[in-house]
């Protein structure tokens, strides 16, 4: 099928002009400007309308029910808590919102989130990803951070385990293989050396505790974590605790609240070329009416900011997109804003190959507008959900 | 983790600098920590060395000199000249300090912790971290407090305010740099403040070596006729302990028992080998002769809190080396009922000073207070020392007052306090006499780095405007000789101004001082 | 009625041709018949039964109309009046004097809203009724009290005794001396002083079906005004308003509590445009600095205090910002400062002043505000609040400026005898 619209807003690399995007197997699988047809493919033409992403909102808890389970653990999962059945996700894809972000609640380590497709009844068919990002909240007491080196020495812990068990493995191999051939000493020391490396000498590591496993896999990366901190001077503790751990993969969010003193490390997030899950408002300095428009400044500096509906209902995700219109009419970069709408959100997710962009290959996942989407007329024409139209009526 | 570590290697960095007691018993039981450890804090990141000049200024030193007209020169934080015109190597940042007075930072004792963890506004954190005080628009609540104070008599309430709430070991681990608090503070010209024991170096935007001491003050009760008992207890104890021990150590048998610790009390220890000092709150006579003989008895020197009938007493308190932390405008009546003298006066500070007491001044608020009453809370130390004038202390020793003094019970005056090389350069530029109550802190320099300008900041900016003066360095000197000369004349004019604009009786108030070290 | 028009308007033109005359002449008695005769002052000795004495000064802040200081001044005190202030000038021989001359003198402070008269928090407001028009804080009074003795040492000589604010009106107050050592006769400088009334916070502490509300309580305060107006209009006697038809004759001033803009706007209108009293604003905090203008222009003195500052009460402003400079600017007549006392001990307010000047007052203003400004704008400027011949001998000899904390108050004169001296007493404060 093909779809031949006014214009594309890709997320990922502008915006095309009479730009025609062919979808098949639920991806797109080219987009372009006024790209060739071949003949026999079914051409929807609509001049007027304007294509962009569905939405990503990956950091919700819309239509989650914690009575799943309070235990706040690394190991659990917002699975545990998911009801795909609920209105409030059709409700969600009328208002664009094709990807959503599923969070457990809690404080510390509280678990871990997951990816769903909005829309859907049936949880395998709703469920996109498990295991998106590790959420960590960091800050405003001291206990938090002394919690969080905490959970890193439970971690260090176990590889100290792992470590002196491999000792002892080693040297039992080594005993046997002494015993075997004494000769081939020097061939075995350049294998053992290459063994550590791949990591499959047929050494067992004991199994970690289902708790710090999440945390070994977050150090080593293959975890996602997004930290929350709720001032300036956490990131600073946060860094302090985090400084050493190189093998991690993490994003930030703050809560945006009103005398915020977020800008105070703009700079500093933008260094560390961070993502920040922010809400979609404006903020104060403190004492004062100066306004900040933070997501502007964290982009000006270098950061990916991802921005969030104010209110986690339905409501609000359909007047999204006028909230960040609202950051834009004062300053920001109208291309970051659409992308802190998808594309930086499917980052946050892990889903940043799949989704999140127009571009080839990845879920056809497209709103379609009669307009600009941040123009408060605009109304939205059709929601297409991997490759099929899922609201609105094409014909 | 960084700064923990940090911490510790500061702690061990400290010990070196307590009083000489440990030497000989350095593998001694309660040594908890391996002293082969004794690294120097080597953080050799060999990063490019960082140069500030507060150019033209003059030095209050904290020592009783006045140095007029010189430059201080900070390397990496520490203060490494202080000279009419030292070489100042390229790239140093500079501090106009002409017209200026600059003092060493000043160092508050039990402090509020919003300093370090303060949130202005109306910031929606947990309820125990909602600051109402300086949430500053509910009239209802101020509408309270007005109430309030119609029942409690102000100066009257602070017997015991300097042990609640203050035990905050995690002051280091939440400690925000970016408070607003923190920027109020600096404006005092406050660059130490103590939060439970613990003294931070307000730097900002930073948290490494935030930390500068931890738990070098132990807190004995001495209040009621059973805390006396358990305390003498304590002391005896430990006492004991360590002249067995001793007697054991001289004898160098290897066969003979090593004494036990059993019950003896840690900290009481700590204090005996004078790695600690010991507070105390106490105002009546009898309860400070009751310290002042604890203390000879056992050989220890009190920091003693409050000491409001302290100059009843004053001899004692002398002889027993005690630092009395004051509060010089509190009030208590006198005991009618006895016929020797007792209650407040106002020349405690003066009385005690004379007697061989160290003076440390805190005001009777040791927080912010931002709901209109003014001249009684952290914001106005400088005040609070000036009514330590008023009872008769010099200008000098009251500058100590809140500086050398508080550093030393912090057990950070090797570091801070005064202003001297080698030491960190924490400063503060005044437009006046620091005590003066219209003088304004219109720079602060914590660890040689500016990070606190009054005209930059909304506070206060817009009292009484610092006046512009010409360019610290004349541009193309080469070019316009004359050009340069101008600025230098209309600089002279400047300075007299200045100093015709202090007003009159500020030459009444420093006579002695300046007299003997005016003339440069 | 007339009677008292005519004089009024007599002492108005007089005062408008005494400020009409160079800054650099004299204004009080004794100077000017100094400069009409063209000869030196000189003191006539004590006469028998006189009292009297001179004061040998380093500095004399005259804080009268004309500002003046000396440099090197003296004082003449003759049965508790000042009888000449200026240049030294010989005195007859025999003359007490006492030689302060490194010290600084400056009026006896003022203060017009204190609640030490019973030398603690009791017994000052009585809350059955919410108006209480007939009663007199006099009986509660304790003449040389502890808080009056610390007060004396302060440098404060006048104090407004009055009830609290617990009720719309609380009573009248007593304006009476701090002599340490004096009985009721002698401290009582007027009494009743004038009235204190209550706007809004304070008294609105529920409880009653009606006053919970400002508009519950202005109605009250109004109702009882109105019969005490209709009352002096029909010549009716009626003993519980007698001292409040004296405030509607413009005998006694009131004294009103409140806060916030529209607290302090909302006195001006009820007690100025509604009743033309002779109405004093006191505390005036928060914001009640942005109805400086109206006050301003309503011709209505100021009493602000103890809350001195202001930080982001109404407006996000992120200054902190000085109430007096604020009013000050604003052109409100007769500004003056006050502590509250006990809620700022009463010794302390001298520091109102000091703190004021540190927010951007002027500092010289500043000790007007506690000491001729208060007095002028209560009806007693012709008795306190400055050095100038004719007036109570109410004097503070100080080690320097009385508005420095450092600086020490050595002896208090009033009525010309010394009340506290730090040499003889030891330092109280």
């Amino acid at each position: 099928m093909a779809v031949r619209i006014g214009r594309a807003e890709t997320a990922s690399h502008g915006t095309i002009e009479h730009a025609v995007i062919l979808v098949e197997g639920g991806k797109i699988i080219e987009i372009g400007e006024d790209l060739p047809v071949e003949r026999g493919i079914p051409i929807l033409d609509r001049p007027d309308w304007v294509a962009t992403p569905g939405f990503v909102n990956p950091y919700s808890r819309a239509g989650m029910d914690a009575r799943a389970g309070k235990a706040a653990t690394p190991q659990r999962s917002a699975a545990f808590e998911l009801r795909p059945h609920q209105g409030v996700y059709d409700d969600m894809l009328e208002a664009g919102v094709t990807t959503l972000g599923l969070y457990p609640p809690g404080t510390g380590m509280p678990g871990q989130a997951i990816a769903i497709r909005t829309g859907k009844r049936r949880a395998e068919e709703a469920l996109l990803k498990e295991g998106c990002y590790l959420k960590v909240t960091m800050g405003t007491t001291a206990q938090e951070k002394k919690d969080l080196i905490k959970a890193f020495e439970s971690a260090d812990k176990h590889e100290e385990k792992v470590q002196k068990e491999r000792e002892k493995w080693e040297k039992d191999q080594e005993k046997k293989k002494k015993k075997k051939k004494k000769s081939k000493k020097d061939d075995d020391k350049m294998a053992r050396l290459d063994d550590d490396e791949k990591g499959d000498d047929g050494f067992e590591p004991p199994a970690a505790d289902p708790d710090v496993q999440p945390i070994l896999d977050m150090r080593a990366g293959d975890l996602h974590a997004l930290i929350r901190i709720q001032k300036a001077s956490d990131l600073l503790h946060l860094l302090d605790v985090i400084e050493e751990e190189e093998g991690l993969s993490w994003s930030l969010r703050v809560p945006l609240r009103n005398d915020i003193d977020l800008f105070e490390v703009a700079d500093k997030i933008g260094e560390l070329d961070l993502r920040v899950v922010l809400d979609s408002r404006v903020t104060l300095e403190a004492g004062t009416r100066r306004e900040r428009n933070l997501a502007a400044e964290l982009t000006a500096a270098g950061a990916h900011v991802v921005l969030l509906p104010l209110s986690d209902s339905a409501q609000g995700h359909e007047r999204w997109r006028m909230e960040v219109a609202h950051l834009v009419s004062l300053g920001l970069d109208r291309e970051a804003a659409l992308a802190a709408m998808t594309l930086e959100g499917a980052h946050v997710l892990g889903l940043e190959e799949r989704l999140g962009s127009l571009d080839k290959e990845k879920d056809a996942n497209i709103v379609f507008w009669n307009g600009d989407p941040f123009e408060p007329g605009t109304k939205i024409e059709a929601v297409m959900l991997d490759g099929r139209f899922a609201t609105g009526d094409p014909q | 983790m960084k700064s923990l570590k940090k911490l510790t290697t500061t702690l061990l960095f400290a010990w070196g600098f307590s009083l000489g007691f440990q030497a000989p018993l350095q593998a001694a039981p309660w040594d908890e920590e391996d002293d082969s450890e004794e690294a120097e804090a080597s953080e050799e990141e060999e990063e490019e060395d960082r140069y500030l000049a507060i150019v033209g200024g003059d030095v209050y030193t904290g020592l009783g000199g006045v140095l007029r007209n010189v430059t201080i020169l900070s390397k990496n934080g520490k203060i490494q000249a202080i000279e009419a015109d030292p070489f100042l190597p390229e790239g140093t940042e500079k501090v106009d300090a002409r017209g200026m007075r600059v003092y060493p930072g000043l160092v508050a004792l039990s402090a509020t912790n919003r300093i370090s963890r303060g949130l202005f506004g109306s910031v929606e954190l947990p309820e125990d971290h909602i600051d109402h005080e300086a949430e500053g628009e509910h009239h209802g609540h101020f509408y309270a407090s007005l109430a309030q104070s119609h029942i409690e008599e102000v100066g009257q309430d602070q017997e015991d305010h300097f042990f609640d709430a203050q035990v905050d070991t995690d002051a280091v681990d939440s400690f925000d740099p970016y408070s607003q608090y923190l920027v109020l503070a600096l404006a005092t010209g406050i660059t130490t403040a103590e939060q439970g024991s613990t003294a931070l170096k307000l730097k900002r935007g930073e948290i490494e070596g935030v930390a500068m001491k931890d738990k070098h003050l132990t807190s004995v009760s001495f209040g009621s006729p059973a805390s006396r008992r358990s305390t003498r207890e304590k002391f005896e104890r430990a006492a004991e302990y360590l002249r067995e021990y001793r007697a054991w150590e001289d004898l160098n048998d290897k066969e003979a028992k090593e004494p036990s610790r059993k019950g003896v009390d840690g900290g009481t220890l700590n204090i005996l080998l004078g790695r600690n000092l010991a507070r105390f709150g106490a105002n009546s006579r009898d309860e400070l002769l009751g310290i002042a003989r604890l203390a000879q008895r056992y050989g220890f020197r009190p920091v003693i809190v409050g000491c409001q009938e302290g100059w009843t007493v004053a001899d004692e308190l002398g002889r027993a080396g005690a630092t009395a932390v004051v509060t010089p405008r509190s009030r208590r009546f006198k005991d009618e009922k006895l016929v020797r003298p007792g209650g407040t006066s106002i020349e405690n500070a003066a009385i005690l000073h004379a007697h061989g007491v160290q003076i440390a001044v805190t005001p009777s608020n040791t927080g912010f207070e931002l709901s209109g009453i003014t001249g009684r809370d952290l914001m106005h130390l400088p005040t609070e020392a000036g009514f330590a004038v008023r009872g008769g202390l010099t200008n000098e020793a009251a500058l100590r007052a809140i500086t050398i003094v508080p550093a030393r019970i912090l057990g950070i005056d090797h570091r801070v306090g005064s202003i001297e090389i080698g030491k960190d350069c924490d400063v503060i530029l005044t437009d006046g006499d620091l005590l003066h109550y219209q003088t304004f802190v219109q720079y602060a320099v914590v660890d040689g780095k500016l990070v606190y300008d009054k005209e930059d900041e909304i506070f206060f900016a817009h009292i009484r405007p610092r006046p512009e003066l010409p360019p610290l360095d004349p541009v193309q000197v080469e070019e316009e000789d004359e050009a340069s000369e101008e600025p230098s004349e209309e600089e002279e004019e400047q300075d007299d101004e200045d100093e015709g604009d202090e007003d009159e009786e500020d030459e009444e108030e420093e006579g002695d001082e300046e007299d003997e070290k005016g003339d440069d | 009625m007339k009677s008292t028009l005519l004089i009024l308007t007599a002492v108005v033109l007089a005062s408008g041709c005494r400020t009409s005359e160079p800054r650099s002449s004299a204004t009080a008695g004794g100077e000017r018949s100094l400069v009409a005769s063209d000869a030196p002052y000189l003191p006539a000795p004590l006469a028998a039964g006189e009292e009297g004495l001179a004061l040998r000064c380093g500095k004399i802040l005259t804080v009268d109309a004309a500002d003046r200081v000396f440099d090197a001044g003296l004082i003449v005190v003759r049965n508790g009046k000042i009888e000449y202030v200026g240049e030294p000038v010989e005195l007859p021989e025999d003359f007490p004097v006492i030689d302060v001359a490194s010290s600084w003198a400056s009026p006896g402070m003022v203060e017009l809203h204190s609640h030490i008269q019973t030398g603690g928090w009791g017994d000052i407001n009585d809350m059955v009724m919410p108006t209480n028009a007939e009663l007199r804080v006099r009986p509660t009074l304790v003449p040389g009290n502890r808080m009056v003795r610390m007060a004396c040492a302060g440098g404060v000589t006048t104090l407004f005794g009055i009830p609290g604010s617990g009720t719309s009106i609380g009573g009248f107050g007593t304006l009476y001396k701090t002599k340490t050592r004096a009985g009721f006769e002698e401290v009582v400088l007027r009494d009743p002083g004038g009235l204190k009334s209550a706007y809004n916070y304070n008294p609105q502490r529920g409880g009653g079906d009606l006053g919970s509300t400002w508009s519950g309580l202005t109605w009250l305060t109004r109702e009882v005004n109105d019969r005490a107006v209709a009352a002096l209009e029909h010549g009716r006697e009626d003993l519980a308003l007698a001292d409040l038809k004296r405030v509607h004759r413009g005998e006694l001033p009131v004294i009103v509590h409140c806060a916030s803009a529209e607290g302090v706007a909302g006195v001006v209108r009820l007690w100025k445009a509604r009743y033309g009293a002779h109405v004093i604003v006191t505390h005036g905090s928060w914001d009640g600095p942005m109805s400086a203008r109206y006050v301003a222009e309503m011709g209505v003195p100021v009493n602000h205090g103890p809350r001195t500052m202001n930080y982001n009460i109404a407006r996000r402003e992120g200054k902190i910002q000085g109430g007096a400079e604020a009013y000050m600017e604003a052109g409100v007549p007769d500004f003056s400062l006050n502590t509250d006392a006990g809620v700022i001990p009463q010794e302390e307010l001298f520091l109102q002043g000091s703190m004021s000047a540190r927010l951007g007052a002027d500092s010289y203003q500043m000790l007007r505000a506690v000491t001729a400004n208060p007095a002028k704008s209560f009806m007693i400027g012709d008795r306190v609040g400055s050095l100038e011949a004719g007036k109570d001998a109410d004097i503070v000899i100080s080690s320097g400026d009385p508005l420095d904390p450092r600086s020490r108050v050595e002896l208090v004169l009033i009525d010309g005898a010394v009340q506290y001296s730090r040499r003889d007493d030891g330092q109280w404060f």
